[in-house]
């Protein structure tokens, strides 16, 4: 099916947008990842489109390195937030989506307007996910990857906590599927889960990844948010 | 540039079902390895933890 040309365009903002995030988290170009990208007109609504589809990892330099926000990307990021909140009825991906930025926001002491300090906002459910086989559960976590942050404390991180195993199949399918994006956001989750079985292999395993998918940003930017997952804490 | 203006304008009215359909995306069809692709796999690992192994062997029809 052909593409419309503004899916196609929010598509490859979505793609530069990761590739900076990712520039920012191999210490490389801070300046450009914090630059402020348009913010009116057509150009403004397609950034703060993508950023609304990054999600949190937009942010994912300042969580994780404590690279200040450029100010500019900060209110594109809280525009992002405001300009497209979840329908009633989205899916639940898309709810978590939207908290886990207002939730980074909230990490930055800087809450959205009417927000009182210190409140966490409703977390959502996560019932659909322990209900979930594993290779949903795979999927689901991968596209839910902005939440897997170390010390991370909701629903969602506390089923993937609950379920190492089944991430760790899901990790080992995605591979085989050829699926990088979703193998390089559970790869992300896996380093940071206790009971992950030794004979998978992760580390290996990302190095595959990155050597076969690498070149999509939005792999990269997992395997760089796992690659520093380790020694990461959050504001 | 024409084409960018005209997907600029079209952006200024940007959808939200295409937003949603990238937050919440249907896994895609898998696309599974062969065997011998498989034993290159395990090559690659270099002789320490295995990631991935040849699948089992299946009777072949008639």
């Amino acid at each position: 099916m052909e593409q419309s040309s503004t899916s196609a365009l929010l598509q490859g903002t979505v793609l530069d947008l990761a590739s900076d995030v990712v520039s920012a988290l191999r210490g490389g170009d801070h300046a450009r990842a914090g630059g402020a990208p348009t913010t009116d007109g057509a150009g403004g609504n397609i950034a703060r489109a993508a950023v609304r589809v990054l999600g949190a990892d937009a942010l994912l330099p300042t969580t994780l390195l404590r690279v200040p926000p450029d100010p500019g990307r900060l209110a594109v990021f809280r525009e992002a937030v405001t300009a497209h909140p979840p329908r009633a009825d989205a899916a639940p991906t898309v709810v978590w989506s939207h908290w886990a930025m207002t939730r980074a926001l909230r990490r930055l002491d800087d809450p959205l307007p009417g927000a009182p300090a210190g409140d966490e906002g409703t977390e959502p459910g996560a019932g659909w996910l322990e209900d979930a086989g594993w290779q949903s559960l795979t999927h689901q976590l991968a596209v839910l990857a902005p939440l897997a942050l170390p010390g991370e404390e909701c629903a969602v991180s506390r089923v993937a906590r609950s379920r190492p195993v089944d991430v760790a199949r899901g990790f080992v399918r995605a591979v085989r599927r050829r699926d990088w994006q979703q193998a390089a956001g559970a790869g992300r989750w896996l380093t940071l889960l206790d009971g992950v079985p030794d004979t998978l292999g992760l580390e290996t395993g990302l190095d595959f990844v990155r050597l076969m998918g690498g070149s999509d940003p939005r792999v990269a930017l997992q395997l760089e948010a796992a690659r520093l997952m380790p020694a990461g804490v959050l504001l | 540039m024409p084409s960018t203006d005209k997907a600029l304008d079209e952006a200024a009215g940007i959808d939200t079902v295409d937003i949603e359909a990238a937050l919440d995306p249907v896994e895609p069809d898998g696309v599974f390895r062969d065997s011998r692709e498989c034993a290159g796999l395990a090559l690659h690992s270099g002789g320490g933890h295995m990631l991935l192994s040849p699948p089992t062997p299946r009777p072949k029809k008639g």
